[in-house]
């Protein structure tokens, strides 16, 4: 068995510590991620037509900055506001 | 005006009062004036490290209760003569701490110092923030393994959040000869993944044990790839463009039986 256990407990480390630094990072609880996608989508949604099942939010931390990132395809204006 | 800086990790046992002491006694021997503070309240270390245990008389507390004055509770250091220490105290526990009151005895001591360390306790709870309270800077110290690089993510978030801007990162007790066989972090991934200005790298060092041993101060008494580190961080400190050393372990040859003991 231990044959093929990894050796390079460094690079293990590495992506252990990575993998947990994301969740350790995450600003909001997935629940409160939904929540906020949902009040989103239905602000956009009033204003625009867009395709709800391929909306992208997320919120990522690279380094030392955090941003909110949103990829919401436009399929174009409401009728209602044309 | 002197610099106010914590030394801190979120983790315990990483290293953090020995890196005060070194890195305090380093800067004294650039010629700064230096006060380390132990705000380890009700677990006092410094002292011991230093090995100015049986010279405290006064500490933190007795000034902070009008016991006694700053002067008198400053523990000059026994080979330096601007390098002092000011003890934590063992009767009192981490909340018997003002804050309040820690910063202001800090704002009257930088005024005559060049460097101000505070050597913060472990954890995130009210010794760490009477540590921070008063610090423009920070040292953060890691350990390379997972879960020392994670408490100091958290602390870097903590302090960001505080406004602390001058954050810099020491890792500690760091093997090269581990890293090279891909068994330990690489300096470099953890600067990666915290995103912070390395200022020093410290080997793992036997050196290191033996004077805490003895209850002296590496870099005072000892010349060695680990002192040579801590001089180097005091140099950054001072604004040096210092090269990071080379601590690729050598290659052992068939000549390097001769080499030992270096």
């Amino acid at each position: 068995m231990s044959w093929f256990r990894r050796n390079d407990t460094g690079s293990i480390a590495k992506e252990r510590l990575k993998l947990i630094l994301v969740q350790d990072r995450a600003l909001l609880s997935p629940s409160l991620l939904n929540e906020m996608k949902g009040k989103i989508i239905e602000v956009i949604n009033s204003y625009l037509e867009i395709n709800q099942n391929e909306i992208e939010i997320k919120i990522g931390r690279e380094s030392r900055r955090t941003t909110l990132e949103a990829i919401i395809p436009v399929k174009g204006v409401k009728k209602s506001h044309r | 005006m002197g610099r106010v800086i914590v030394v801190t990790s979120g983790k315990g046992g990483v290293g953090k009062t020995t890196i005060t002491a070194n890195v305090g006694a380093s800067l004294a021997k650039l010629g700064k004036k230096v006060v380390v503070v132990d705000m380890d309240i009700g677990l006092r270390n410094l002292d011991v490290v230093m090995g100015l245990e049986n010279r405290v008389v006064y500490n933190i507390m007795d000034i902070a209760e009008g016991r006694c004055k700053i002067n008198q509770a400053l523990v000059r250091e026994k080979h330096l003569s601007n390098f002092f220490l000011l003890p934590a105290s063992q009767m009192h526990t981490k909340e018997d701490v003002n804050i309040e009151t820690v910063y202001e005895i800090i704002s009257i001591i930088k005024e005559s110092f060049d460097y101000v360390l505070l050597d913060s306790p472990a954890g995130i709870e009210n010794g760490f923030k009477s540590a921070v309270a008063p610090a423009e800077e920070a040292l953060i110290v890691v350990t390379p393994d997972v879960s020392s690089v994670r408490d100091a993510d958290r602390v870097i978030g903590l302090l960001e959040n505080k406004g602390i801007e001058g954050i810099s990162l020491i890792i500690n007790r760091y093997d090269s000869t581990l890293v090279k066989k891909r068994k330990m972090l690489d300096k470099n991934d953890i600067v990666d993944v915290l995103g912070l200005d390395l200022i020093g790298v410290v080997p793992e060092n036997k050196a290191v044990i033996d004077s805490e041993n003895r209850g002296e101060i590496l870099v005072l008494t000892t010349n060695n790839v680990a002192t040579k580190a801590f001089e180097n961080i005091a140099r950054r400190m001072e604004g040096e463009d210092v090269p990071f050393l080379n601590l690729v372990p050598e290659k052992r040859g068939i000549f390097s039986i001769f080499k030992r003991g270096e």
